[in-house]
């Protein structure tokens, strides 16, 4: 910060002092100019007088003696100065011994009718003086210089300090324009910081703002969640309360009591579509990745999409040429039919769905496969097509969308390393396009579905490891349903105890318990007993959702009596009991 | 106011010298104007009486064409406040004291003789004498004017004027 100073007197200040030095400088010039011809005249009025003097010092003889030739003789050697006009040598009485007359006008004539000099001559007269006494008198008249030749001389001066007034006049303007302008950058160099101030203030706040939108909006978002969540919840759980409470009833019919226990399975197998949906869109499903051919994959979809789309929508299908994906292909499966659906709801007068598979470069230069899923429906308005990823966001009625099908497509697919990507527009369709990174392995044959028969086996002994009481029965009561002897242990120390005093067939173990887990109650078991195989079981583990199972099989809850008991075939044939 | 009685001069003057007089007269009363002036541009030794004198002795030896005139011009002459004394002489005889000495007479030449290196400025006249002193007196174009003999001069130990020298018709120098 420069000191404080005063910018207006100093710009006033500074042209009244160059004014001044300026006039100065042209007072001074013509100063020296009057003394210089102050002096000039003092010298040529002394000069004459000295010329006189010394002519009428010689010509003292001449006139003591009244010699005119000696007189004359004296006078003409002043001829030759050009300035000289008249020279004249008197004796006492006035009468001319000598004289010198360059314009001729009065030679020779007598003191007493020597006419006056001209305005443009200077004259003077000096006694000849001999012992003391006056005997003659000298008249010398030299020729003033012309003013006009004064005045040129004095021109070259005159200019001179004109000039160098100028010049410093010039200087002091320039100087104090510069300062001037100095102060005026240094006074935009100083708004120039204050605006940078009030900028990153303002930026600051905006940072602030945005911050405590983001935090409102995180809160809608959470309060939509955990709504949307309770609100199916509920749906679901009164059909199931509703028809435990009658099957609880004694004198129920055989077909009744069949149709409730339907109910409350339809009824859980929705709520299981809701979590794992849910899952997927927090991206922490257990994903199963396999290689997986995208045209394979919507061909077999073909029938499936036929029926789910009803019969006034028309199904195309482009299967270009596309590299292979690692996914989970039931998620994938999942993804493409939410995206199906909601095409489906888009065009309720009928339409065309178009599924087009190819492989498209991404912009980081990587490859990827695409599945662009297009429609002829309504179309959306560019606030709704930016929400269409929220949970619970729906446009549709009440009871007709969960508003988790897109959540669902969006979060498998970043999870998977790829994207979703939207194209909408009011009254002209939408495409959603799924994006999924190549793979470099290749595509083995598609394994068949599996039976949904319960497979026959023979018993064995099982120890479930599980530190939910409810669930531990559950599974006790399926496995022995299924024919094994069951021992339940309700942590993974405990389980460990008990397969170090006897031995089992097979270990179920739930992952997530307090203390030891199953994943490590799993690998404890590994170096232990490296023969005895083991399930895992989970809901939802970070765990496994980021590390895996470590090449175990694990089945996911809610789990049906046909997955159980098919994991335990494999898992008892892969051990070759 | 100072010029009026200086021009009534100038003017009575320039009649009287333009009055149609004897030349003579007019020649002998230039010459005796001019005699004692010469005083003023001659230098003479120390030792000489003309400087150890009160008074300037001028002396008229032989004949005197002069008379009052040179008495007049004298009164009105003097030389560093001394005045001039006349002093009529019939021969060299009583010359000691002279400081000027006008010669004139038949024995003119004899006289000069007689007054041999004595410091004393000997003025001469043509027209009565062909005697020459340190100064001639001539008739030049109808105007009184003289020769120098400037040896002479420096051979009495006189030392005479540049500014006198420049009015001579003629200087005879060593």
């Amino acid at each position: 910060m420069r000191a404080f100073r005063n910018p207006l007197r100093e710009w006033r200040a500074a042209p009244a002092a160059i004014f001044l030095v300026a006039v100065a400088i042209l007072a001074a010039g013509f100063a020296i100019i009057l003394q210089n011809e102050v002096t000039f005249r003092a010298n040529r009025d002394r000069q004459a007088q000295v010329a006189a003097q010394v002519l009428a010092g010689s010509v003292t003889a001449a006139v003591d003696f009244n010699d005119p030739a000696a007189s004359q003789q004296a006078v003409d050697a002043f001829r030759v100065n050009p300035q000289v006009r008249y020279v004249g040598v008197f004796d006492r009485s006035g009468r001319v011994l000598g004289a010198y007359d360059r314009a001729a006008r009065s030679a020779l004539v007598d003191l007493a009718r020597l006419p006056p000099p001209p305005e443009s001559n200077y004259r003077v007269a000096v006694p000849i003086e001999s012992a003391g006494q006056r005997i003659g008198t000298v008249i010398y008249e030299v020729q003033r210089e012309a003013l006009s030749r004064r005045l040129t001389r004095y021109l070259t001066l005159g200019a001179l300090a004109v000039m160098a007034a100028l010049v410093i006049f010039t200087l002091g303007m320039a100087q104090a324009a510069l300062r001037r302008a100095n102060d005026e950058l240094s006074e935009r160099a100083e708004a120039l910081g204050q605006a940078n101030e009030l900028l990153a203030e303002q930026m600051e706040e905006r940072a602030k703002a945005e911050d405590q939108l983001r935090q409102s909006q995180k809160m809608q978002a959470l309060g939509q969640l955990t709504g949307g969540i309770a609100h199916d919840f509920n749906n679901l759980l009164t059909v199931i309360q509703g028809s435990a409470d009658i099957l609880s009833r004694d004198d129920l019919a055989d077909d009744r009591r069949k149709r409730f226990a339907r109910a409350i399975v339809q009824a859980a197998e929705n709520a299981a579509v809701l979590t794992s949906q849910l899952l997927a869109f927090a991206r922490r499903q257990p994903l199963k990745p396999e290689l997986v051919d995208l045209s394979t994959l919507v061909a077999s979809m073909t029938e499936l999409l036929d029926r789910t789309m009803g019969e006034r929508i028309r199904i195309e299908t482009s299967l270009g040429i596309s590299c292979p994906v690692t996914v989970d292909r039931n998620q994938l499966q999942s993804a493409v039919l939410n995206v199906a659906s909601n095409a489906r709801d888009a065009m309720p007068d009928g339409g065309t769905l178009a599924i087009a598979v190819s492989n498209v470069p991404s912009g980081s230069g990587e490859r990827m496969s695409a599945i662009a899923i297009s429609d002829t429906g309504s179309g959306m308005d560019v606030e709704t097509a930016s929400r269409i990823f929220e949970p619970f966001f729906t446009t549709k009625m009440t009871g007709k969308g969960t508003g988790l099908g897109l959540s669902q497509v969006y979060g498998f697919a970043t999870q998977s390393g790829g994207d979703v990507l939207v194209e909408s527009e009011p009254g002209k369709g939408t495409t959603v396009t799924i994006l999924l990174p190549c793979s470099d392995a290749e595509v083995v044959a598609e394994a068949k579905l599996e039976d949904a028969e319960v497979p026959q086996q023979a018993r064995a002994e099982i120890l479930v490891v599980e530190d939910n009481e409810d669930v531990g029965h559950f599974a006790e009561t399926l496995l022995s349903e299924l024919g094994h002897s069951v021992t339940l242990a309700t942590s993974g120390e405990e389980a460990l105890e008990l397969t170090r005093a006897r031995d089992f067939d097979l270990v179920f173990s739930d992952v997530v318990m307090p203390g030891m887990g199953g994943l490590r109650l799993s690998e404890q078991l590994a170096e232990e007993k490296p023969d005895l195989p083991v399930i895992l079981a989970t809901g939802y583990s970070q765990e496994i959702a980021q590390s895996g199972s470590g090449g175990r099989p694990v089945i996911l809850k809610p789990y049906r009596l046909a997955t159980l008991s098919q994991a335990l075939v494999d898992a008892m044939s892969a051990s070759g009991k | 106011m100072r010029r009026a009685p200086v021009l009534f001069l100038a003017i009575a003057i320039t009649l009287l010298a333009a009055a149609p007089a004897s030349a003579d007269i007019s020649d002998t009363a230039v010459k005796a104007a001019f005699i004692p002036k010469f005083a003023r541009y001659v230098t003479w030794p120390p030792a000489a009486p003309a400087r150890t004198a009160g008074q300037m002795v001028l002396c008229i030896i032989g004949d005197d064409p002069f008379g009052a005139t040179l008495n007049q011009a004298a009164s009105s002459q003097s030389v560093d406040g001394r005045p001039f004394v006349i002093k009529r002489l019939s021969s060299a005889a009583g010359s000691g004291d002279c400081a000027i000495a006008f010669i004139d007479g038949s024995h003119a030449g004899e006289t000069l003789s007689a007054l041999g290196r004595q410091p004393i400025l000997t003025v001469t006249d043509a027209r009565s004498s062909s005697a020459r002193g340190v100064i001639h007196f001539a008739i030049v174009g109808g105007r009184v004017r003289f020769f120098i003999d400037n040896a002479q001069a420096q051979a009495r130990g006189l030392t005479i004027s540049s500014r006198l020298l420049a009015l001579a018709i003629g200087v005879n120098q060593r």
